[in-house]
Formats: C-alpha cells, structure tokens, sequence
C-alpha cells in the first residue's frame, strides 16, 4: 500500500515540477523570478472554464485555444510587467510579478467569483493496475506529461540554436547583442513559452486541486520544488518536485500528526543550508 | 536628510488634522428615526470570500432591500454596512471598532470565521450585540447569540445516531488539524469514552493539503464502519476520489454540516453517490418547504439567474431572525431590548429549519440537523430532525 | 520675506508631537488603534529595510519574526505575570533577535533569492508551528494576552495603551536613525551597493550582513510584543505569508533604504486598506496595481521621490541664487 502512496506522491510532486519548470524557464532565459506563474495558469485555466461551461466547446478544442490564450498572456505580462523594468534591478521584476499575482487573483475573482470549481481531466477516470502497483490514468498522464514537457525544454535550451541563444541573452545582455541576438526578442519568446507551460499546468492541475482563484499559490511548492532539485536545471525541478510530493506523502507514515506538516518545509531549509545549489543545481559565476 | 524631515514633520501633521476632522464628523448612535445600521467583518477575499460574499451580499441585503421597499421596520429602513478582513483576525479586530465606534452600528450581524469572531469578543464588554456569526463554535455572552448548530452538538448527534441508531462499532475520523477539526474529534471521543467505545482510527489533515492518499491508505487498513470527514469541501472531495482510487466498499463515509453542501458533491464530480452527511438547511435549489422557496423567490427577483446555496440562505435567514427580534423592541429600539425581545422568541415558525427559541439561558437558534445521503448527485433526507434531549436523540417529522 | 529658520521648524515640530501625544483624548478608540497598529507595522518595516533596503537581501518571512515576538511576549506575560512589560518586550525582542541571528548565518551565505525561499519558508515553519504546538500557543483557538501593567495601573484599553506602544515606537525609531548614521548602518550600505568593494574596505561581510538579520529580527519581535499587548487576542491568522509580503509592500512603496520610507510605506498600506475596505472587491486589485506601478515608476518608493524633489529644489534655488548673483555683478 506504501507504492500507492508513492506514487500519488510523485503525481502530487509533478503538480509542483509544473510550476518549477515554468519558473526555471524564466529564469534561465532572463535571470527574473516570475512569482505570479501559479496565477498565469490560474488564468489560463478559468478561460479554459469558460470556453467549456459557458460556450460548451469540446475539450479538445478548449485546449487548443487555452494555449494560444496562454502564450498571448505570456507575451502580455512580458510586455506590460517585464519590459518597463528590463533595465532595474531583478528584486524589481520580482516584486512587479508579486503585484501582478494579486492583480490576477482579484480580477479573476471579479470575473468568476472566488468559489470553487471541478475541472474535467484530460486523462480518462479509470483506474490501472501495472504489476503490482495500483494507481489512476489520471497520475500516469500527469507524471507522463511532466517528464516528457522537462524532456523537450531540457533539449531545447541545451541543443537548439534558439534555446542556446536564450541562455546567452541571460548570461550578459551586452554580449548577446554583440552576436546580433535581440533581447527584447528573447524575453517575449521566454515569457511565451512559460505561458504556454502555465497552460498545460492549468490542464493537469485544475483537476486535482480544483479550478479557484487560489489555485496559484501552488507556486510556492513550485519555489521549493526548484531549489530543491536545483534552481536553474530542468530535470532538476522535477526532481526537486518529485522529492517534495513524496516527502509530504510519506511524511504523515512516520512522524506524529504535529510535525507532518513542516516536514516539506523544513527539509528545504535543511538543503538551502547545506547544498545550497540543490540536488541537480548549476554552479554559476557571480559578477563581480 | 534633514529637508526630508522636515518633511516628514509637515506630513505627519498633514495627516493628524485629517484624523481629527474625520473625528468631528462622526454619527449618531446606530438607531435613527428612520434608519437602522448593522454592519460586520467578512470575508470578500482571501480563501471564505465565496461564503462572506454570498451571506452578505445574496442573503443579508437582499431581504433588508425587501423590508426597505416595504417601508422599513416602524419607519425605519436598514443599512447593512461590511468590510473586508480576509480572514485576518487583525483586519476583523480593526473592522469592528470601526463599525462600532467611526460607524456607530448598533449590533454585529454574520460576521465570518472562528478566528476573526474570537478576536473580536470582547465587544460583550461594549454591550454591542454579536449575532448569529458564522462559524461552529459555542460561543459565551450576555449579548451573543449563535446561528447553525454547533460542532460539538452536530459531533454529539451524529455518534449518536452512528452508534445507537445504526449500531456502527468502528468508527475512523479524517480531520482538519484546526479548531473546526478539534471541536469534532474531542466531542466525538468524549461521547464514545460515555459508551465504552474509542476511534477506531483517526487522521489529520493540513490545511490547504493536496494529496491525502497517506492519511487514506492507513485508514483503509483500519477496516471501517464508517470515516467521519471533518474538512472543507475541497479536501472533502479528494477523499471521495480518494476512496474510489483505493477502492473503497465496506465503508460509510459521512460529511459533517459545514462540508454537506452541493459544492462538495459537484466536485467529486460524480463520487459522491451514498455518501452521508448532516444538513443544518433543507436543500436550497429543490426543497418545495415555503421558507425555501420564498427565499429563492427573492434570490430571483434581486439577483436573477443566481443559484442559490448554503451560504446566501444562511444570510437570508438569519437576517429574517435579526428583523423579528427588532420587531420585539416596538417604536423604542435600544440594544437591551433587542437581547430581551431575541430572549423572547419562543417556537418561531419560518418553514426553513425546525422552529427557533430563544431564552435567558439558550442563545442558540439551531441545535438539530437531518441525515442525509447522497443520490444522484444530491442531497436526498434519510431521516427526521435530529436534536438532543437529556442526552438522547429525539427525532423531529421533517416536514417537507 | 522673513526666512523660515530652524527655531520655526522646532517650533512645529514640538506642535505635531504635542497633538500627536494628545490625540488619544479626542480620537475614536477605533482611530488609536489604528495608530497603535501602524506604530507597530512602522517598526517591522524599519527593520526590513534593514534586511532589504539597507543590506540588500530580501526577506519574506517577517511575519515569522512578528510572530515569535509575539507568542514569546504571551507566554511570558502568562507564565511569570510578575514581570513587568518593559522587561518582556525587550526580552521578546532579543529573542527574535537571536533566533533571526541563528537563522541568518547558514543562509546569509546564499544568493539573494535563495534568501528570499529560505526566510519564506521560515515564515511558514513558523506559523505551522504557532498552529500545531497546541500546548504552547493554545493553536487556532487563540491566545490571550494577559494585559501590561504599571503597578496596578493596567492597559486595558486602545487608549492606555497608546501610550506604551508610542513612546516605544519612538525610541526605536530614533535608535534606527542612529545606527544607520553611523558606521554600522554606512557598512550595510557598503554591502548592499558591492559586496566585493565592501569587503577591500575592510568590512567583515557576514558579519555585517549577520548583524542586519538580527537585528532585523529584533525590531519584528518587539514590534510583535507590543502586537500581543495592542490585539490582545493572537492567532497563527495573523501572521501568514500575506502579512509577510504586506511588510515588502510597505517598504516597496515607502521606499528602500529609508527608515522615513519605512514609515510611510506603512501608513499608506494601512491608509489603503481602511479606506478601501468598504469596497472589497477592488481593494486587492487596487493593492496589486499599484505594487507594480510603484516598482516601475517609483522604484525608490514615495521617500525616494521626496529626495529627489528635495534635491531638485535645492538644485533649483542654488540656481536661481547664482543667476541673481550673476545679473548683479554684471
């Protein structure tokens, strides 16, 4: 019965290796923090809401046009939040997606009222049985889903032309330029793929946790997950996602109900102290 | 450095002659000759600001509207005055002296939320009355008067009808590790040490927690009658899917009277079929009873295509509760006599819930609630009204 | 025109701090409460800035702090109802103050961000902890605060105690005005803007940076005693991340590096959010929109555009004076 756990636990985890892969991938390509990413699949999820409850579309198409939706408001925050303060101090950018997670809570609360809301899954409601493991189709598409979306990102920044540029731009603006490599240009499209990252999060998350104007706050758990795997690597934040699922899962096992609670949190108090750069976690140059 | 100072001190005198003008302008006492204000400390944001937001806006102002277009009560139209806390316990401390003292309300109605409420408690001193909140716990007081049924006597009915009308033996509780949690697992373990009997198995449960499978799975080794969920709808709803992933059979699962409610069931999205639970309201959308159906009626009227629920009739009812006490106090309202006409409110029929009375020594207005389960996808009664008499269940016809 | 010297501004100076003192007598009790609550947020902030503003790394966990202060002034107030406030509020401070020291030097090494998720989720340790060790602080049920005493003259009452909370929220403030005067409050500067030139002039980073967080630690911790005496009714509630992120707000807007910053920042949130409240709905939007305004437009906070028109008008008058000067001597 523990593998069960487990593995709830690793589909829970990949909730928040979600939100560390969309926060990774800001970071990688422009060296911010995007604390409103939970709020941008928060969004992207009660469009999606609308486009099925009150305009009946079927899923399928639903989920074709929540993406696009969702690259369009990556676009949008990079232009409207990121750009006017490209030029400041990062604790600037941080603070100004702050802002924009709490205008996004409360306008969508306006919007959609603040209830909560059940949310239909991609994956079909069966339950599966592979050897001796009992689980649901709906974890097996999220952990799936997870890992092949770490896979493509990790090859795309590693291997393609775009994405080796994209890490160029964040290493020095000034360089990048020199190689004829725009900024601006590398920001959008980084801000464009998270958006659309956060969308396919809305899909896998909305689910489990239900469609609610507090649905972003999982991007703390995104935070942990990330710099417990390693702050600035893909596979990293899956990792660190994974770890952080199955460590609240199993928690509960062992330790008496006062102190299940800050296990999660503990522990990553524990690894910032003492491996700092996380499990999988780059070692970066500091500017002088 | 210094310029800025200086600054600081034109600023801050600035500032202190706005606070003494502000002063100056202040109100009467909440009673006029032609109006009533009450106000309370909700939440409009933040986790509750689906149930602060119903209660307040669909239920308290809808039916003030309705009496205010009747002409008042004796001439008197009601004001409704509420701010945000967001469930701080900070902001409802800070709120409420300001409706009690800058908008001089005369009493405290619905406001949100163990915590807030408690923080607030010492309005008793001030004599301002605090009625009907909404939140499960006993609460003392001269000019206190609580609402729903209280989670100790919903714990206190429900193991009796586990264990003296169904003759459940294993009885296992997943619950909220806060007061809400604790109200229902003390009372439940007190009451079952009366017969001999202990919780075959218990589980906590972290506010805002995503995955229960751990707390599940050792429950489901725990061989149950019944599991007793005390959480809020969303976790609620993960155990049903839960029980289903596990394959659950043998075991009852039985929701307390805050988590029996539609939403719970909408999203378990089609998990919730048997599943039991105690209702404190008939049901909102389909009971044909006539308070429920005028309620609605008024839903429509004010705010049309509006679905009605748990939340807005409670503010509705409770406002009506409000209005017939002040009706008690005749031309002459103060808050004494408003206590004393709300003491003197014995079997009030209203054709929601089973009638209310007040007394010197009762200041609760519901004390009783009806089993219910789960069939297709709502909500259906399985048996009478359930209250406590000298320790033992008494049944009440429902009367629908 | 006569000039307006230094004696006039004395003079007004003592007017504002004699009607402040006063005002007690003919606000609501609701007002000074408020006062109370904006003295105590004032001193958080001021300490954040120490963290953030001054020393250049971010906190979001002060609530954590806030809430240690907190609860240790209760629990003392409880268990030895002998000790006087003024013992328990300094004692609740250091104590802050100490756990803020033991938590700043493994972390204090890391980079900025990682500071940032370090003290968040010690902000939230801090909270679970304040709600699951039910023996201790009572949990969600709350605890109440046994009330500060002179003698037998007790603050019961909004009133009374604005003059515990105020006249300790001055001195405080006064002393940050001093230490960042001096050479401790020029190195956290140093730290700040360069961390590798602050260390050639000889300043001994982690110490410096150390000290920062303690006492940073220390001024949220009294500020949470007094919380405990002004409340008196505290819950795990009232210390959550969103009261942590409140406090950047307020350094955010007020601006950086600027304990008159500190200050205003505080009361503008606090001036927001009462003023606003009859208006739930928009009142986050409101908040939201214009953190991120301030943080492009005014990234120096409203303090940083008070120095920046004082300088302009210093600037201006000089000008103008050598213009005059000019046109004579022509």
């Amino acid at each position: 019965m523990l593998i069960h756990v487990v593995i709830s636990g690793i589909a829970t985890g990949c909730i928040y290796s979600l939100m560390a892969l969309g926060l990774t991938l800001i970071y990688k390509a422009t060296e911010h923090v995007n604390f409103a990413q939970g709020d941008m699949a928060m969004l992207s999820g009660f469009v999606a809401f609308t486009f099925f409850e009150w305009l009946k579309l079927p899923l399928p198409l639903v989920f074709c046009l929540t993406l696009l939706f969702s690259i369009g408001l990556g676009l949008a925050m990079e232009f409207l939040l990121v750009k006017p303060a490209i030029r400041g101090p990062h604790f600037n950018v941080f603070i100004i997606t702050l802002g924009a997670s709490i205008v996004l809570q409360s306008a969508s609360g306006l919007i959609w009222s603040h209830d909560q809301f059940p949310f239909p899954s991609l994956f079909p409601d069966k339950n599966l049985v592979l050897g001796p493991v009992q689980t649901d189709a709906g974890s097996v598409g999220i952990i799936a889903t997870t890992l092949v979306l770490m896979l493509i990102l990790f090859l795309f920044f590693k291997y393609t032309k775009v994405g080796t540029s994209l890490r160029a731009v964040s290493q020095s603006h000034r360089a990048a330029l020199l190689m004829g490599v725009s900024v601006r240009r590398s920001f959008a499209l980084a801000w464009a793929i998270s958006g659309l990252v956060s969308g396919i999060a809305a899909f896998l998350i909305a689910p489990v946790v239900f469609l609610s104007t507090q649905m972003g706050l999982v991007v703390i758990n995104g935070f942990a997950a990330a710099i417990m795997g390693g702050w600035g690597s893909f596979p990293g934040a899956v990792i660190g996602g994974i770890s952080l699922g199955v460590l609240e899962n199993v928690a509960p096992y062992y330790f008496p109900p006062q102190i299940k609670g800050i296990i999660p949190f503990a522990v990553l108090v524990g690894v910032l102290v003492i491996r700092p750069t996380g499990i999988m976690g780059e070692k970066r140059q500091r500017r002088v | 450095m210094k310029m800025t100072w200086k600054r600081a001190v034109v600023g801050v005198f600035l500032f202190l002659v706005l606070f003494w003008i502000e002063t100056s302008a202040a109100a009467e006492v909440g009673v006029t000759s032609d109006s009533v204000v009450v106000g309370c400390s909700n939440s409009f944001s933040g986790p509750l600001a689906f149930c602060g937001t119903e209660m307040v806006k669909h239920g308290i102002e809808i039916y003030f509207r309705q009496i205010n277009e009747q002409g008042g009560i004796n001439g008197r139209k009601l004001i409704m005055k509420s701010y945000d806390d967001a469930y701080d316990p900070t902001r409802a401390v800070a709120n409420t002296k300001r409706l009690v003292e800058e908008d001089k309300v005369f009493c405290i109605l619905e406001p949100q939320g163990s915590s807030p409420v408690a923080a607030t408690l010492d309005l008793e001193k001030q004599k301002v009355p605090l009625l009907f909140p909404f939140q499960g716990l006993p609460l003392p007081g001269r000019t206190v008067f609580t609402a729903t049924t209280s989670y100790p006597r919903d714990a206190e009915i429900v193991i009796d009808w586990l264990v003296k009308t169904k003759g459940f033996k294993r009885i296992g509780m997943i619950y909220q590790d806060d007061q809400y949690g604790s109200a229902y697992l003390d009372t439940a373990l007190k009451k079952l040490k009366g017969t001999g009997m202990e919780l075959a198995a218990q589980e906590s449960v972290k506010r805002g927690a995503l995955d229960l499978s751990a707390q599940m799975v050792k429950l489901k080794q725990a061989d149950l009658d019944v599991l007793w969920i005390v959480l809020v709808p969303g976790p609620g709803a993960m155990v049903l899917k839960e029980a289903k992933k596990e394959g659950w059979t043998k075991t009852k699962l039985l929701a307390t009277g805050p988590l029996t409610d539609e939403k719970f069931i909408i999203l378990s999205a089609g998990e919730g079929e048997g599943v039991w639970g105690f209702s404190v309201w008939p049901d909102p959308v389909h009971s044909q009873k006539p308070g429920v159906v005028e309620y609605r009626n008024l839903l429509q009227k004010y705010v049309p295509g509006h679905e009605p629920n748990r939340y807005s009739i409670f503010g509705y009812f409770f406002a009506k509760l409000f209005v017939e006490g002040l009706k008690g106090t005749g031309k002459d309202v103060t808050r004494g006599k408003l206590v004393e006409a709300l003491e003197g409110i014995k079997n009030w029929r209203n054709d929601i819930i089973l009638p209310v009375s007040f007394s010197k020594e009762n200041h609760a207005a519901q004390e009783s609630g009806f089993m219910v389960e789960v069939r297709k996808n709502v909500f259906q009664p399985i048996s009478g009204w359930q209250s406590e008499k000298d320790g033992k269940l008494v049944e009440s016809p429902l009367g629908e | 025109m006569r000039r307006i010297t230094a004696f006039h501004w004395s003079i007004v100076t003592a007017a504002c701090l004699a009607m402040f003192l006063l005002s007690p007598l003919v606000l609501s009790r609701y007002l000074v409460f408020i006062l109370n609550l904006l003295a105590i947020y004032a001193l958080v902030s001021i300490g954040l800035n120490f963290v953030t503003g001054y020393t250049g790394q971010i906190s979001v966990g002060h609530a954590g702090f806030l809430a240690l202060g907190a609860y240790f002034t209760a629990i003392v107030a409880t268990k030895a109802p002998y000790l006087p406030f003024y013992v328990i509020l300094p004692m609740a401070g250091c104590f802050a103050g100490l756990i803020g020291f033991l938590l700043g030097i493994p972390i204090l090494r890391l980079r900025g961000f990682y500071i940032a998720m370090a003290t968040l989720a010690f902000g939230v340790v801090i909270s679970q902890i304040a709600l699951e060790w039910r023996g201790l602080t009572h949990g969600d049920e709350g605890f109440k605060v046994t009330s500060a005493f002179i003698g037998s003259f007790v603050f019961d009452s909004d009133k009374k105690l604005f003059y515990l909370v105020q006249p300790f929220a001055i001195v405080l403030i006064l002393a940050a005005h001093n230490i960042v005067s001096t050479r401790v409050g020029r190195a956290f500067v140093a730290v700040r803007d360069s961390e590798n030139v602050a260390q050639t002039l000889g300043i001994n980073l982690s110490w410096s940076k150390t000290s920062a967080f303690a006492l940073s630690a220390f001024y949220a911790g009294f500020a949470g005693g007094l919380f405990a005496y002004v409340v008196s009714h505290i819950t795990p509630d009232s210390f959550s991340l969103t009261i942590s992120i409140d406090f950047i707000a307020m350094i955010v807007i007020g601006g950086m590096g600027s304990i008159l910053g500190s200050i205003i920042g505080a009361v503008i949130l606090t001036g927001i959010q009462q003023l606003l409240g009859s208006l739930p709905e928009i009142q986050m939007l409101i908040f939201g929109v214009s953190l991120i305004i301030f943080m492009i437009f005014m990234p120096r906070g409203i303090s940083g555009v008070i120095s920046s028109l004082a300088t302009a008008t210093r600037a201006g008058k000089r000008l103008s004076s050598e213009q005059e000067a000019g046109e004579k001597g022509a």
